[in-house]
């Protein structure tokens, strides 16, 4: 194995922008400490990303730094454009959807975006469906205020019907009825994990979808390939194949899911193509409410088979 | 006739350029005015790498010593080049036409499969087309001229990159 996919070790963007966990204020970062971390795994690929990092008196230069990042979300989004996303999302989405309507709920529905970026999907669903004219609320969250700023900046500049807001998806001061997410839940590990999913057990919320990348043997070969041709910084090139070498397997995920948040019914939804044995790029973990499992397969229709067990 | 189908790949080409370069580069949704200006962009540039072609190949046919000869060596360098970009160039256009059925894990296949792959051959589908048009040329004008045409062919995606890369680099320097 390349050092440079160890899975044991942070994606850079982990760590060249850190906020204080209580008042989500920026924290200023020593290149040094970053290249410590990488040096410990012998990840010369990581290193070489960081020591090209902007950087002022040894501590990294945060407003260059946000500048890469929104010019990697940028080309985050190309992939998500290409790989179809938005319509991925969609039809899982709108599904789980009818099923929380079929159960009896008629309000305002909040669907939120956990560590959305510069919230591609949200734009996405905002733009391209019926969503926020049929009584859905549309919401991301991300501690990175310059990823949000952008978002807010590319939804008005469309006027879409959504926000996006700076701080923890989870506090008590929002509420979610479904969470979901793109690409985080493997930045969660361990105990991590855990946590993560603990905080879905909130009474108003009634399901997630995280998607993520699918593990295995060549999914890092892929995301190699796929990055060197479509990324354009050295970040991106970096951690996208090592998310792909991060991502959770779907055991993992639904364990995680059902020990931590056992009021609702955990699995794996869209592992496979065409019910084939050959898997997707990504694959979500799906947890809903016990009650609206039979409404949620009756709204899948015929796509119900790519729909793992529940429980 | 095989020069006029050489200048229209050239064109396609450029216009494909002119697409990839601006992809990443713009994160609004509805975005087709963005990618209709840069597929203009990658189509002008490659009406001026042509341009300079042309240019080039009158230039030498002006004064070269063997200007009947040159006309026919040309043409049978065109045509074997043709062999390789005509089949490279129809696989591409497949995998885009395949993007048309409205499958997702259908168009993902085409990225993977097809549009990732051949945007990773393309300098060497160039270089092969190029040399194996020139090999058996009789004529060092004909192999001048095919060096030089394939210098500009690799140098336009270049160039275009340069461009978008200025514009994005601006455009974030006034939203950051």
């Amino acid at each position: 194995m390349f050092a440079s996919w160890n899975p044991a070790q942070p994606e850079i963007t982990d760590l060249i922008v850190q906020h204080d966990p209580y008042t989500l204020a920026r924290v200023r970062v020593r290149k040094q400490d970053v290249l410590e971390v990488f040096g410990k795994f012998g990840n010369r690929k990581a290193i070489r990303a960081v020591e090209g990092l902007p950087e002022r008196d040894g501590w990294l230069d945060e407003k260059e730094i946000d500048r890469l990042l929104v010019r990697t979300h940028w080309e985050m989004q190309r992939l998500g454009e290409e790989f179809y996303h938005g319509p991925r999302v969609y039809e899982l989405l709108r599904a789980v959807i009818a099923a929380i309507r079929k159960g009896g709920f008629e309000g305002e529905l909040k669907v939120v975006d956990v560590g959305c970026g510069i919230g591609y999907d949200i734009r996405w669903l905002a733009a391209r469906t019926e969503l926020a004219k049929k009584g859905v609320e549309l919401t991301g969250f991300d501690l990175n205020s310059a990823l949000i700023h952008e978002a807010n900046r590319l939804s008005a500049a469309e006027q879409l019907p959504c926000r996006f807001l700076h701080g923890d998806a989870f506090s008590l001061d929002h509420s979610g009825h479904i969470f979901l997410s793109t690409g985080v839940i493997h930045h969660f590990r361990g105990q991590g994990l855990r946590e993560f999913l603990e905080r879905h057990e909130r009474p108003e919320t009634q399901a997630f979808l995280h998607f993520d990348f699918q593990p295995w043997f060549l999914a890092p070969y892929g995301s190699w390939f796929f990055h060197f041709l479509r990324m354009r910084t050295a970040l991106a090139r970096h951690d996208g194949v090592l998310s792909a070498a991060r991502a959770h397997s779907a055991g993992t995920l639904a364990e995680a899911a059902r020990c931590a948040a056992p009021g609702f019914a955990s699995g794996i939804y869209g592992a496979k193509i065409w019910n084939t044995p050959a898997p997707r790029v990504f694959h979500t973990l799906l947890g809903i409410r016990r009650p609206l499992i039979e409404a949620l397969g009756k709204a899948l229709g015929r796509r119900a088979w790519r729909l793992g067990e529940l429980r | 006739m095989t020069l006029l189908w050489l200048y229209l790949l050239a064109l396609l080409d450029g216009l494909l350029c002119g697409g990839r370069v601006s992809m990443g580069r713009c994160a609004l949704i509805r975005k087709r005015g963005y990618y209709a200006r840069a597929l203009v962009r990658g189509l002008l540039g490659a009406q001026v790498i042509s341009t300079l072609a042309l240019v080039a190949l009158l230039l030498v046919d002006r004064f070269s010593p063997h200007q009947t000869d040159l006309v026919l060596d040309l043409e049978d360098a065109a045509e074997r080049m043709l062999w390789v970009f005509l089949p490279y160039a129809v696989a591409v256009v497949a995998s885009l036409a395949l993007r048309m059925i409205p499958s997702t894990d259908l168009r993902s296949a085409t990225s993977v499969l097809g549009l990732g792959p051949f945007t990773a051959i393309r300098p060497f589908v160039m270089v092969a087309g190029v040399l194996y048009g020139i090999w058996r040329s009789q004529l060092v004008e004909t192999r001048v001229l095919g060096l030089f045409i394939l210098g500009l062919m690799l140098s336009l995606e270049y160039f275009l990159n340069r461009g978008a890369a200025a514009r994005q680099r601006k455009e974030i320097r006034e939203v950051v």
